[in-house]
């Protein structure tokens, strides 16, 4: 049986894997643009200069040999369901028995003035990305850095790390409006301000100056403000890449529709990670072609850890964990604790947890994503909320895992 | 695989383990006796925990089946040994995201006190995978068993 993944990333990886590690006789390929396999959650890194193409690879040595993968770097332009193969840039066809679609997804470029066709913007989403990045801040002394979200911030921060001058510019009131609350936004805010970088809040781009070689050397904002640059880079979000599914008899919104099995409506294709548009980080497209791999392989499992309300940050030595929703309404309970090592500020509504905010020491944090994710009734456990622990659910199973011990807390 | 089995009626809570885990990753030289058990580099990756009725709770890793920790490593630093069943760690590949440390439901990995690294059981692997938790135990709470994994 020929098994066939377009993409190297989270999902595409772990699913080639996992289809190894349940057939040894499968034939695996995989196709993808990359040159080389990289983590994209460490681009900030090769930016600064802490780490080269090597050190960004995220697989084991010789992964393609020992799990006998053949890897194609190419371009698919599209897929052929009655023919059941899928086409690349150079026209090769590729047939295959199961297709998986990890192809992730890629910058998305607003269309507000030249953005979308001024050589000196780029996107940051693969390493190709951080090369031109890379590349263009050789002559770049001005960078502007559009959207202050997770991506945004990572640029910003490899960026000052190579002494450049860093302007950032952002739509909402406050930095990382998505990842975190205002609080523990600030204490990034004024610790990328002390190394330099400039921040222009709740201002929108509204046009943009070419100078010579149709370069934007500024724009101006809704304020009217102007910001010289010589280069911009823009993190103002993704889409699933998905252009090479028109025509194909795949079905897609936002993203590739699948079902709980992360099929897709057409029988033996089936897709996993960012592509499909239900979540946008590591853990959940890893494990989403794990169960992938599993119903390729004929197994009927259902992909069921959907919770993607967890951020996770650590920019200049300043750590903060984000997990759900810290809401203030009349009918929750808010907590706040601090101390010189960390800030703590949880949300509980009807015993359950609906968010928390660790800043600082964020040990045993795994254990607040069980809690929310599973909205377990935590009353009457401890005193002090922050102290709860898996020993308050402990036991374990005959193989000496653990599980979860819930059902006690709540009849007592 | 072989994996470090828990008896918690069996555990009083003498913190042994804790201490014996201390010394067998301490960076510097020394016996028992000269441990700084309040230098935050020589923490403990294993914990004894009091709960509400005053007894003990010994929270070790693991080495789970699927570890949320390796599914959530960007880097590769952290994956499942295909022959030993041992979750490993190699710092050199870490990125320091700790992202594992968000998804280990137990919370028996966590940051280093220098936040460039993280810090878990190894089943010290140093000396011949014989965890000195185990042979500290004077309660035998702990015991290392071959288990299906
Ligand atoms: C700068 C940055 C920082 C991030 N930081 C974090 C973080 O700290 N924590 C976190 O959880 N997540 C983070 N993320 C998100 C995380 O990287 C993604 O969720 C993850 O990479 C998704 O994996 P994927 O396999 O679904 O797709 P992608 O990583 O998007 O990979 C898609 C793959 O498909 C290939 N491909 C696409 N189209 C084609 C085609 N037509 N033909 C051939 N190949 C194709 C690509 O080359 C690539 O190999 C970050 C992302 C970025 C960009
Ligand atoms: S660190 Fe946690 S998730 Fe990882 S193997 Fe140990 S117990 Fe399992
Ligand atoms: S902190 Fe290190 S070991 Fe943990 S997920 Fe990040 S890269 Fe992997």
């Amino acid at each position: 049986m020929r098994h066939v993944i377009i993409g190297s990333s989270a999902a595409g990886i772990s699913a080639a894997r996992e289809i190894r590690r349940l057939r040894e006789d499968a034939e695996i390929i995989m196709i993808s643009r990359d040159g080389h396999v990289h983590s994209r959650c460490m681009l900030h890194k090769y930016i600064s200069h802490e780490r080269d193409v090597k050190g960004l690879d995220f697989t084991e040595d010789n992964f393609f040999e020992t799990q006998r993968v053949e890897y194609i770097q190419n371009e698919v332009i599209s897929v052929q369901e009655k023919e059941k193969c899928v086409v690349l840039r150079t026209g090769e066809e590729i047939p295959y028995d199961r297709l998986l679609i990890a192809s992730g997804a890629q910058s998305f470029i607003p269309p507000v003035g030249d953005l979308r066709t001024a050589p000196n913007v780029c996107g940051m989403r693969d390493l190709s990305d951080a090369q031109t990045i890379d590349r263009m801040a050789e002559s770049a002394d001005n960078i502007l850095v559009i959207g202050a979200g997770l991506v945004g911030m990572d640029a910003a921060y490899g960026l000052l790390q190579r002494g450049k001058r860093v302007t950032v510019l952002e739509m909402s009131h406050r930095i990382l409006p998505v990842q975190l609350d205002a609080h523990s936004a600030e204490v990034y805010q004024r610790e990328f301000e002390s190394r330099g970088a400039i921040f222009y809040l709740g201002r929108r781009l509204e046009k943009t100056i070419c100078g010579v070689g149709g370069q934007i050397c500024r724009v101006v904002l809704d304020t009217g403000e102007n910001i010289d640059c010589d280069m911009i880079i823009v993190a103002a979000g993704v889409r699933p890449a998905i252009d090479f599914l028109d025509n194909s008899g795949v079905e897609a919104g936002r993203g590739v529709l699948v079902d709980a099995g992360l099929q897709t409506n057409v029988k033996d294709i089936y897709a996993a990670g960012d592509v499909i548009g239900h979540s946008a980080i590591w853990p959940n497209a890893v494990k989403q072609g794990i169960v992938a791999a599993r119903n390729m392989c004929g197994m009927s499992e259902k992909y069921t850890d959907t919770f993607n309300e967890k951020n996770m940050m650590n920019f200049f030595g300043i750590v903060t964990l984000y997990l759900g929703q810290i809401c203030t309404r009349r009918d929750e309970v808010v907590m706040t604790e601090e101390d010189r090592n960390v800030y703590r500020r949880i949300s509980i509504r009807d015993g359950k947890v609906t968010g928390i905010l660790l800043q600082g020491d964020i040990s045993n944090a795994g254990v607040w994503q069980y809690l929310i994710k599973n909205q377990i009734d935590i009353s009457n456990i401890k005193e002090n909320v922050f102290q709860i622990s898996y020993a308050d659910f402990f036991s374990v199973k005959a193989d000496g895992e653990y599980r979860w011990n819930y059902q006690r807390q709540a009849a007592e | 695989m072989r994996r470090i089995m828990i008896d918690y009626e069996k555990c009083d809570g003498c913190k042994n383990c804790s201490i014996a885990c201390m010394q067998a990753h301490r960076e510097d030289e020394g016996t028992i006796y000269d441990l700084n058990l309040t230098d935050p580099r020589n923490e403990s990756r294993n914990q004894i925990l009091r709960v509400k009725d005053g007894t003990y709770r010994p929270l070790f890793c693991r080495h789970c089946k699927e570890p949320e920790c390796v599914m959530t490593c960007m880097s590769g630093a952290l994956r499942k040994d295909p022959e030993t069943g041992l979750v490993t760690y190699d710092e050199t590949r870490c990125a320091a995201c700790f992202m594992c440390v968000m998804h280990c439901p137990y919370g028996t990995i966590k940051p280093s006190h220098s936040l460039q690294k993280v810090i878990k059981c190894d089943f010290c692997a140093e000396d011949g995978y014989e965890p000195n938790c185990v042979k500290s135990c004077p309660k035998k709470a702990i015991h290392v068993e071959e288990v299906e994994a």
